[in-house]
């Protein structure tokens, strides 16, 4: 008993300094970190990202944004930001200071304006793509403001007679090839060629019926079936692409199954998924404040395989690995600085996440703390066939957050490479990998047997000799008691 | 019969299924007591199989097993079969008596008792290609508890195989009703009680 009493005393000791870390990093923050466990409860976690101040167009300046609707981080770290309201581009410099606002171009001698410009993509080279929403049609600029090309009035037999092509968000790729989402377009993304003409869908969204609504239409009558719910895919909101030409693309899914798809060049569906579906929360209320499924809006890829969402209706930025694993969730609506009204575009620029929202006409910045800093790299690692060197890193992250099923899942693999078994048993157990953990326990089996083979065999024969002795003195005895009787 | 024999007897009663129950019912051979034990026992390996199953099979969260609701269910749910079967096969001119029923049901559950913990144990030893065994054992277990009781049914009531299978639908059945009967009792009570509640209220109120 007594050596028991104070056990915990060198525990809180040892507690201390990182509890102390963890409150001040989460003092100010107005929203909660978390993430998912396997058995599908929320656990809290140490903040990923923290809010580092807003950009609006008072700040800048020239007059507050009027609700913007997308942004864009060049790769040169330029941010656009097309102020939708105002029918204006804003150029930010890599220091988000104003760089230049774009109002009008030349187009063929005479001025051009935009109207409700809604979507913007810079491509490499700084051309500017912009999706002018009630113009019909999307504008390409060079670098210096000159016109490029311009998208518009696509024409096809697949498209129907009286479509008209209202562009909203837009992304390129490295040829010049243009995917564009279009308003009431539910046949997939629109994509052109570099001489913008229309080449066809990408990525369309197949209607499901259940067998119970197909049932229930076979019953009911002609003015019945008129009255009911149409069945209509749903619309994508928000695109990006990576640099291997890869088209990552959200839509609304009020089920909550799949609201995230990678799309090859192909048009197919190519994303991988984990155990989570790729559809932001799991559970939510059924009615009230903020109830609902996730209603993803846009998407940012991050290199490495990683991509983060954003969710309209909680507010909150969910972010996956390329294994489709949830690494970090964080965001949140409210009225405090770091919290959103209206979030509609997410971007990266260096290792800041920016989120804009049309409400509230700002950009919101944050950055990763060492959490969020750690989880990422290792990730990167990972993606990279690291796992060795990710070690190290997956074991600051688990001394933050002990209950980060992929960093032991990580651990138990690079245990596994290295021949450890019983300890990549223990870890990829605690990382709830069954598949992984089996070939550990197979190898970690097999290694038992082999070194233990010569006993076994020892003992199987010993005992095969000995029943056989057994049985031979039974016999005799047997023999031996029916001679003398 | 002795003690020893009457625990003896289940072992026989697995491996001769006619002659066993036959005898339970003619001969008194079976104990109502050590079926209940058995339905127990059942309840208990079929929690530890839930709990201790090893982690490449076992896809229950822990945290959702509770054992003792487990046992408690099992009971409820042999008690409502055994009451059902009984209130058709009385109706049908069948042989055996409440306690008959109970007694088969316990002992039919032998062969699940038997092979549920020493799986529960085997999985430890078993990696992801290898469920196959597990799963065939567990299965195997419990088409042999459906035969037994099958087999069981008809004997107590001297049924033939068809008719036997016939009570068992308007078992379901009678099973529903029984339960049906019983959520309407509740909710009939609980008006009752609500009504007294607002009485006494408005007496409350008017003093």
């Amino acid at each position: 008993m007594k050596k028991n009493r104070f056990w915990f005393i060198p525990m809180i000791i040892l507690m201390l300094p990182i509890n102390v870390a963890n409150a001040s990093a989460n003092a100010n923050v107005p929203y909660h970190t978390y993430n998912y466990g396997y058995w599908d409860d929320i656990y809290y976690t140490p903040a990923a990202y923290v809010p580092s101040g807003n950009i609006s167009g008072s700040k800048l300046e020239i007059g507050a944004f009027n609700s913007p609707q997308d942004i864009f981080v060049g790769k040169d770290g330029r941010v656009y930001v097309a102020d939708t309201g105002n029918n204006r581009i804003v150029v930010l410099d890599s220091e988000m200071k104003l760089e230049r606002i774009i109002e009008k171009f030349d187009n063929e001698g005479k001025e051009d304006t935009f109207n409700t410009p809604s979507g913007l993509c810079v491509t490499e080279k700084n051309e500017i793509y912009i999706a002018d929403t009630n113009n019909l049609r999307v504008v390409a600029l060079n670098e210096d403001g000159s016109l490029r090309k311009i998208i518009s009035n696509p024409q096809s037999e697949v498209l129907p007679a009286d479509f008209v092509f209202s562009p909203l968000k837009i992304t390129v790729d490295y040829a010049d090839r243009a995917y564009v989402i279009a308003k009431n377009m539910f046949k997939g993304i629109m994509a052109f060629d570099e001489n913008a003409s229309f080449t066809g869908f990408t990525g369309t969204i197949n209607v499901t019926i259940s067998t119970y609504e197909k049932i229930w239409r076979r019953f009911s009558t002609k003015a019945q079936r008129e009255r009911q719910v149409q069945f209509i895919p749903t619309e994508f909101t928000g695109v990006d692409i990576s640099p291997d030409g890869f088209v990552y693309a959200t839509n609304i899914d009020g089920e909550g199954k799949q609201s995230i798809r990678r799309l090859n060049p192909k048009g197919q569906d190519v994303i991988k998924k984990g155990k989570v579906p790729l559809s932001g929360d799991l559970t939510w209320r059924l009615a009230g404040d903020y109830s609902g499924a996730s209603r993803i809006v846009d998407i940012v890829y991050r290199g490495s395989g990683i991509y983060s969402v954003i969710d309209k209706t909680r507010g909150r930025i969910f972010t996956y690995d390329h294994e489709g694993n949830l690494l970090y969730i964080f965001g949140g609506i409210g009225s405090q600085e770091g919290t959103f009204r209206n979030p509609v575009a997410i971007e990266e620029k260096g290792e800041e996440i920016l989120v804009l929202d049309a409400y509230r006409g700002e950009i919101l910045r944050f950055l990763p703390t060492q959490y969020g800093k750690l989880i990422n790299e290792a990730i990167a690692l990972r993606y990279d066939g690291n796992e060795a060197s990710a070690v190290k890193l997956w074991e600051k992250v688990l001394e933050l957050d002990a209950n980060f099923e992929p960093a032991y899942d990580g651990i138990g693999k690079s245990y596994l490479a290295a021949g450890k078994n019983k300890k990549a048993m223990e870890y990829l157990k605690l990382g709830m990998d069954r598949e992984y953990y089996s070939i550990a326990y197979k190898r970690y089996r097999d290694d038992i047997l082999k070194d233990n083979l010569s006993y076994i065999l020892t003992g199987i024969t010993l005992l095969a000799v000995g029943l056989a002795i057994r049985s031979v003195i039974k016999k005799r005895k047997g023999k031996g008691v029916g001679e003398d009787e | 019969m002795s003690k020893k024999e009457k625990i003896r007897y289940p072992f026989y009663v697995i491996s001769h299924p006619f002659d066993g129950f036959y005898e339970i019912r003619h001969r008194e051979k079976g104990s109502v007591w050590l079926a209940l034990f058995f339905i127990f026992l059942f309840g208990l390996s079929f929690s530890l199989n839930r709990r201790y199953a090893g982690f490449v099979v076992n896809m229950v969260n822990p945290r959702d097993v509770d054992s003792r609701a487990e046992i408690l269910g099992i009971f409820l749910v042999v008690l409502l079969f055994a009451a059902a079967n009984w209130s058709i096969t009385c109706l049908m001119e069948g042989e055996g008596r409440f306690k008959d029923i109970l007694t088969i049901i316990g002992y039919s559950m032998l062969p699940m008792i038997l092979m549920f913990v020493p799986t529960t144990i085997l999985s430890w030893f078993i990696a992801a290609d290898e469920e196959g065994i597990y799963y065939l054992l567990l299965g195997l277990s419990i088409i042999y508890f459906a035969i037994l009781l099958l087999i069981g049914i008809m004997v107590i009531h001297n049924f033939g195989f068809g008719k036997t299978l016939i009570t068992l639908v308007l078992t379901f059945v009678a099973l529903l009703l029984i339960i049906f009967i019983i959520l309407l009792l509740f909710s009939l009570v609980n008006q009752v009680i609500l009504f007294l509640q607002s009485v006494y209220t408005e007496l409350i109120m008017r003093a």
